[in-house]
């Protein structure tokens, strides 16, 4: 009778992919013919990510959400701020470690280094940034040190940094940070800082803290990147990738063979949080049968969820996406690739995972006051804007990434002072949540594709730097949504009761 | 408050629907004659036991509090009623109930003389425990024979709670469960969710009960 609790979620999902499939179905039979297997492997891929996306954000409700929250809220309690951050590095470095998105980027930055950078020891650095900025956030929550003042001084840092460090160390960086702040890392930080927040007694404190976390440690990876390049001094990279794509005609033979890497990744990500959660079970949280059955069954949950969504991107949208990109570029028409961009960037959004645990997050917290459709649209058009500006970079060699990146931040940070600071939280946070696994690989092809078609333009140095973008736009759109909801928020013919 | 208006009485509507829809309700409210409302997020129940089996047994609600005078909160609930279908499964419920005075409101501003609902087949009992006890509460109710409940985060502080945290002021976090109950198990349910958490016992919480006046959309056992 009442498995419309299922179906509701499975609704609101499908609202979200179905856009995406609708523009590559427009564009197979317009534009760009994808041939009838990449067509229907597609459509299944859409399926599978519809399918696992549900089950995975059921999953994250049930089981990463509360873990979180557990862990943050006990972290408080305790008082002490060296368990605080003593916890924080411990949880930083294995969450980040485990974050499949990151190796990935690890083993390309491995070959075009020619080993210079190898990939663990990318990994390790990236982690330890992690591990460090995490604490560091806990420690801002505790301590009530605004979080405006402290992503101006973590910024100031990485510009100094920057200046310091060869632009293609710039580019990893950044793409760095933004492959750490993944599908699983996103929600866990979220509900981390949910956790301590939620027990603070000025209710605007709690609600604004709640955000922000996110935002910060994906500083601490661009630090610690940067801060390697310094001192390793590589500036060229010279090497090509071999590049893994593979066309065939078969429908349901590459999701068989991606489906046990799928697996094994989750179960990665995965484990950290797992083996945390059942150690605090033992030493602090003690959950009753019922409490602890729920979680568990939340993380069975998120495991089949991701492995699905992930089968479904990389086996169905992959080669989608560099099809359309190679075909659209081929037309040589530059309106048209950055107008495509920008409309893919808007329909790929809407499918990440984080950003839905994103959006509910906010609702949460704010009882609904921050629309999650407005911020839906606000992300969409900022990652929209990300990708058109990505398409002129490729196209114009004119361009370089840090001519975007550097008035970017400069603009977020200048907007952090003035944007009503719950916004600033939300903004920094979905930063770290635009750049998940939909756009780590559909647009990450897409920009591939466009760059093969487009003489002079390389696949990779070009490739790079597409999710530093993505990360970069959302914390503008977002700030000046919030500047928007500052201007309408007062009532008419009332006082304004402060309500930032 | 001083106009003393002799037989009007107004009405607490809340109504309590599915998440996403709040904002439609108070809408409609609004267009019948109801000032305005204040709308926040909890947590049903649902009954079901592969639902149980799979550990989904948490929906997100929205609760939606509206206050009105009497025949304005009566007609709006009726619509309200027929525009989101309350009686079919799984709609919501809205109830109503009678307040003695509000402050604030610049349209209603009387206090009530004569607060007796037509209908007091039901009361509200509303139970204030620490973060976590809730699933207890609604356990303990529905052994007492009630058919499910909402639950509301909220945060609050006995006299001996309030502490400090590094350097943040924290207040407790508690959970709000309210039950909605007919008159002849609400003592029944009261007593059991009494027993079984010891509510009595100081720093445990508490327990308050509330006369409704109108309900609609609850779930009645004998109609299936």
């Amino acid at each position: 009778m009442c498995l419309n609790v299922l179906l509701d979620k499975f609704k609101e999902v499908l609202i979200s992919v179905l856009p995406i499939t609708v523009i590559v179905l427009i564009l197979n039979f317009t534009l760009v013919p994808l041939g009838i297997p990449t067509l229907v492997r597609f459509l299944a891929g859409a399926l599978l990510v519809a399918v696992g996306l549900t089950i995975f954000l059921i999953g994250v409700d049930l089981g990463i959400t509360p873990v979180g929250k557990l862990m943050g809220t006990s972290l408080a309690k305790t008082n002490k701020i060296w368990i605080v951050v003593v916890s924080g590095v411990i949880l930083g470095f294995f969450i980040s470690i485990a974050e499949p998105d990151l190796h990935i980027l690890a083993g390309q930055v491995d070959s075009v280094t020619n080993g210079i950078v190898s990939k663990w020891m990318l990994v390790a650095v990236v982690s330890v940034g992690i591990a460090l900025l995490l604490a560091a956030g806990l420690m801002r929550i505790v301590m009530n040190i605004p979080l405006y003042k402290t992503l101006t001084m973590f910024y100031l840092i990485i510009f100094v940094l920057a200046f310091f460090s060869s632009p293609v160390f710039l580019a990893i960086a950044f793409d760095a940070s933004g492959a750490t702040t993944g599908a699983l890392t996103v929600p866990f930080v979220l509900a981390l800082a949910i956790g301590i927040s939620a027990l603070k007694k000025d209710s605007k404190a709690s609600e604004k803290d709640s955000f922000g976390l996110v935002g910060i440690i994906s500083a601490g990876a661009i630090m610690s990147v940067l801060a390697m390049s310094i001192i390793k001094r590589t500036d060229e990279i010279s090497g090509t990738l071999d590049s893994s794509q593979y066309f065939t005609d078969s429908v349901i033979a590459p999701f068989l063979n991606i489906l046990p890497d799928m697996a094994r990744d989750s179960v990665i990500a995965l484990l950290p949080m797992l083996v945390l959660f059942i150690i605090f079970q033992v030493i602090s949280f003690r959950l009753n049968r019922k409490h602890f059955r729920a979680i568990t069954m939340g993380f069975v949950y998120t495991f089949i969820g991701l492995t699905l969504f992930l089968t479904g991107v990389n086996a169905g949208f992959m080669d989608v996406g560099t099809i359309v990109g190679y075909g659209i570029a081929a037309r040589g028409n530059t309106l048209l690739t950055v107008c495509i961009g920008f409309l893919l960037g808007v329909v790929t959004i809407l499918a990440e995972p984080a950003v839905y645990v994103l959006t509910h997050q906010i609702e949460d917290v704010t009882s609904g006051y921050v629309n999650r459709k407005l911020v839906m649209s606000a992300l969409a058009i900022g990652i929209g804007t990300a990708v058109a500006m990505s398409m002129l970079r490729i196209i114009i060699p004119g361009i370089k990434l840090w001519h975007y990146l550097l008035p970017g931040y400069i603009i977020s940070i200048i907007l952090s002072f003035f944007t009503p600071k719950l916004f600033v939280g939300i903004a920094f946070d979905s930063g770290g949540v635009a750049s998940g696994p939909m756009t780590a690989t559909f647009i990450l092809a897409f920009a591939q594709g466009v760059a093969d078609a487009i003489e002079g333009a390389d696949v990779l140095a070009d490739g790079f730097g597409m999710i530093s973008m993505v990360a970069m736009t959302p914390l503008i759109a977002l700030q000046i949504l919030g500047l928007i909801y500052k201007a309408k928020s007062h009532k008419g013919g009332l006082t304004d009761d402060g309500k930032y | 408050m001083t106009g003393n208006i002799e037989g009007k009485t107004i009405e607490l509507i809340c109504v309590i629907v599915n998440c996403g829809h709040g904002s439609k309700v108070l809408k409609t409210a609004r267009h019948y004659g109801v000032n305005g409302g204040t709308i926040f997020i909890g947590r049903g129940t649902v009954h079901n036991r592969l639902l149980e089996f799979l550990s989904l047994y948490d929906v997100r609600k929205e609760i939606v509090l509206m206050a009105a005078e009497s025949s304005v909160a009566e007609s709006a609930v009726e619509t309200l009623n027929e525009e989101m279908h309350f009686d079919r499964p799984h709609h919501g419920i809205a109830f109503s109930m009678p307040i003695t005075r509000i402050i604030g409101s610049r349209c209603i501003s009387c206090e009530s003389t004569s607060v007796r609902g037509e209908n007091d087949m039901y009361n509200a009992i509303v139970t204030i425990v620490d973060k976590g006890r809730a699933e207890d509460v609604i356990e303990a109710a529905e052994k007492a024979g009630s058919t499910g409940g909402t639950i509301i985060n909220a945060r609050g502080a006995g006299v001996h709670e309030t502490s400090k945290l590094f350097s943040m002021e924290i207040e407790p976090e508690k959970e709000i469960v309210l039950i909605l109950a007919n008159k002849e198990s609400t003592d029944r349910i009261a007593e059991s969710i009494n027993e079984s958490l010891k509510i009595d016992e100081p720093g445990k919480g508490i327990i308050f009960i509330q006369e409704v006046s109108k309900t609609y959309g609850l779930y009645k056992p004998d109609m299936n």
